[in-house]
């Protein structure tokens, strides 16, 4: 994408542009209490705790020892008769898929949402070779109308108003449709069966790959993702390398981790699990089956203190907890991943230099720990990438001097006391504290909120008195 | 890590010991917004006549996995005025696919404790998939608990290069998170869970 917000712009000024929108503040809470409600409802009377930690070992034990995961995944597929292709990079991934579409002689592509294609910019490469690339998840197809990013992981639109969508849709249809999420979604099916009928090339992410059984496994909802596997005649599936699982077995307890903490639903609609393409007795199915394994950067964290963000499953999760977040949406992060996840991953996957700042994201709540279906200590995460920024001297020159001179105040008892003592008389002077509210280092802070007074006699004061 | 015996504690897609899988399973369906019936070998072809309606003709397509079922229900079908195909005869003809009313398919497997219906690529990817309307029987013998032992069972489910878990009919809530069924998957998706085998009555 030529257009990229993560080195154009501050996260501030992302932020900034997001709080503007009402819409944006009710409607991310709304929808994503909703989730985290149904995901308490469907564990009540089960030991989440339990699954979770089964979840984290599967996980970590994998990741651990991916290479010896990733080669017996490779092997199954290939016995399956499925192609597989390595890229290290973005570009050699997008150069697969750009090529597998040329040999295939396509035209026309359909897309099941997936976050790793938009990880590769993968649309405006085919797009630039001449594809017809559709997006058939409703909301990516509205964000494709739009020319917009999804803002969430599992509810790319959850930014958009009904009013919005119909909006873009009625542009498509040449008419104004009624403002009616069911008529709007009838209009979308009927536009997009065409699409699946007439597509050459299905493009999916993988939620899993099984090294057991060299199975991709696929987990929706709206059965686009069944679509685009069964009726075009190539699918290419792309799948970061971390998503491997070992075995079978591994699904029933990833799955409903995955999906109760992803929306709260017990199982999504559709779960597919797909091993190569059509066999020789079978009525459809893909004539060929390709899958590109990603890296782009993932490798590089194995045996890291960052190797823990490669047991993500892409969930969601963290982002519906994470009250950053809650109030500046997906966008603001300005890459593909928003929230903790995107916080963390933006800057590993994009460099401390434009990413180095979403770290400072975080009120480090701990929110996100809790609610991580894979026990990824993410602010722990968040925290060495921080502190991995200054060492790197990433940091700007004003954030290292404050923290500098605080930490000197703070470091010895006589210090601390003559600093807040000083400190607090001063906030007492009611001018003071106003400019300090109004153009001092606070100045940000307190745009939204008023500038607590401190206490006349300090805390450690009041108890060596009593 | 807790023993693998004990996932139902953990994990509400486990079947509980003491539950009864064709209750939970009918539930379950009904909680994902499906409908169900169930009925004996004999009273099968009259439960599916009565799930689709006349007039007018419907466009109708039977999947392979019905087995000897498949001649005696398209039979009927086509008595009662509407058009019937066989799946695999028509997979690749756009045209006919896209204007498919009704498919009945069979089923390699139902998962209990999340109510859902496993086809096989064997059968037809498609065949489940891309009408509005799936009718899909589904053997009493071919309940299975809960997801592990679906996936302990999975690479002898003869299902060729796709399995396929489905629960209740294709939905979304992209739109201001209003839950929308039917998208691109059924509109309506009718059980007919059976007491015995297909057989012909
Ligand atoms: S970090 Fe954990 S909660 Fe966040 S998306 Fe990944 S798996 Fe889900």
């Amino acid at each position: 994408m030529t257009h990229d917000p993560l080195t154009e712009t501050t996260f501030a000024e992302r932020a900034r542009e997001q709080l503007a929108k009402p819409f944006l503040r009710t409607a991310v809470p709304r929808a994503t209490d909703h989730a985290a409600n149904d995901l308490r409802a469907r564990f009540a009377d089960h030991d989440y705790e339990g699954l979770r930690a089964r979840g984290a070992d599967i996980r970590s034990a994998t990741i651990a020892d991916l290479q010896t995961h990733l080669d017996r995944l490779v092997a199954a597929f290939a016995a399956n008769g499925v192609q597989v292709h390595m890229a290290a990079d973005a570009a050699q991934a997008r150069a697969h898929i750009r090529r597998i579409c040329r040999d295939a002689g396509a035209r026309r592509v359909v897309k099941v949402k997936s976050m790793a294609t938009e990880e590769i910019e993968l649309n405006p490469a085919l797009i630039a070779d001449g594809l017809t690339v559709t997006e058939t998840d409703l909301g990516e197809y509205v964000v494709q109308l739009d020319n917009d990013r999804p803002s969430h992981i599992i509810a790319p639109i959850i930014h958009k108003t009904r009013e919005e969508v119909r909006q873009s849709l009625s542009r498509v249809a040449g008419r104004e449709l009624p403002d009616d999420a069911s008529e709007l979604t009838g209009f979308a099916r009927e536009t997009l069966r065409d699409a699946f009928m007439d597509a050459d090339v299905g493009i999916s992410g993988a939620n899993f790959g099984v090294a057991e059984s060299g199975t991709v496994v696929l987990v929706t909802n709206e059965g686009n993702g069944r679509m685009s596997t069964s009726m075009p005649r190539v699918h290419i599936s792309l799948m970061g390398i971390e998503r491997v699982l070992p075995r079978l077995d591994d699904l029933a307890v990833m799955l409903p981790l995955l999906t109760g903490a992803g929306t709260g639903q017990l199982i999504t609609t559709y779960v597919t699990m797909i091993s190569g393409p059509r066999g020789t007795n079978e009525p459809d199915g893909p004539e060929q089956m390709h899958v590109v394994l990603l890296d782009n950067g993932r490798r590089a964290l194995l045996g890291t203190e960052y190797q823990d963000v490669l047991h993500c499953i892409r969930c969601g999760a963290c982002q519906n907890v994470c009250p950053v977040y809650r109030q500046v949406g997906g966008h603001a992060y300005g890459w593909v991943y928003g929230g903790p996840i995107g916080a963390v991953l933006t800057p590993l996957f994009r460099g401390q230099q434009d990413g180095g700042e979403l770290p400072q994201a975080s009120s480090l709540c701990g929110a996100c720990d809790d609610i991580c279906p894979v026990k990824i200590p993410l602010h722990d995460l968040l925290l060495r990438l921080r502190r991995q920024r200054v060492d790197e001297g990433a940091a700007p020159f004003k954030e290292r001097l404050v923290a500098s001179v605080w930490a000197w105040a703070w470091s010895s008892a006589w210090r601390y006391r003559i600093v807040s003592g000083v400190a607090s008389r001063l906030m007492q002077i009611g001018w003071v504290s106003r400019v300090l509210a109004r153009r001092g280092p606070l100045a940000g802070w307190a745009l939204g909120r008023s500038v607590p007074m401190p206490a006349r006699r300090p805390f450690h004061r009041r108890r060596s008195d009593d | 890590m807790t023993e693998p015996a004990e996932l139902w504690r953990a994990a509400p897609t486990e079947l509980r010991p003491d539950e009864d899988p064709y209750a939970r399973f009918l539930e379950e369906v009904a909680k994902v917004s499906g409908t169900s019936a169930r009925c004996t070998s004999a009273e099968l072809v009259e439960e599916i006549l009565g799930q689709i309606s006349y007039p007018p003709t419907q466009q109708i397509a039977l999947t392979a996995d019905l087995g000897d079922a498949r001649p005696v229900i398209g039979r009927a079908l086509i008595d009662a005025g509407h058009d019937v195909y066989d799946y695999e005869r028509i997979a690749d003809d756009r045209e006919t696919v896209r204007h498919l009313d009704v498919t009945v398919t069979g089923c390699l497997a139902a998962v209990a404790a999340t109510g859902s219906i496993v086809t096989g690529g064997s059968a037809g990817r498609g065949g489940a998939l891309v009408a509005p309307t799936h009718i899909c029987v589904v053997e009493a013998r071919r309940v299975v608990a809960g997801l592990a032992d679906l996936m302990r069972l999975a690479p002898r489910l003869g299902a060729g290069s796709m399995i396929a878990l489905q629960s209740g009919p294709s939905r979304t809530a992209d739109i201001e998170k209003t839950l929308i069924i039917g998208v691109h998957g059924p509109k309506r998706v009718h059980v007919v869970l059976l007491d015995g085998v297909v057989t012909t009555p």
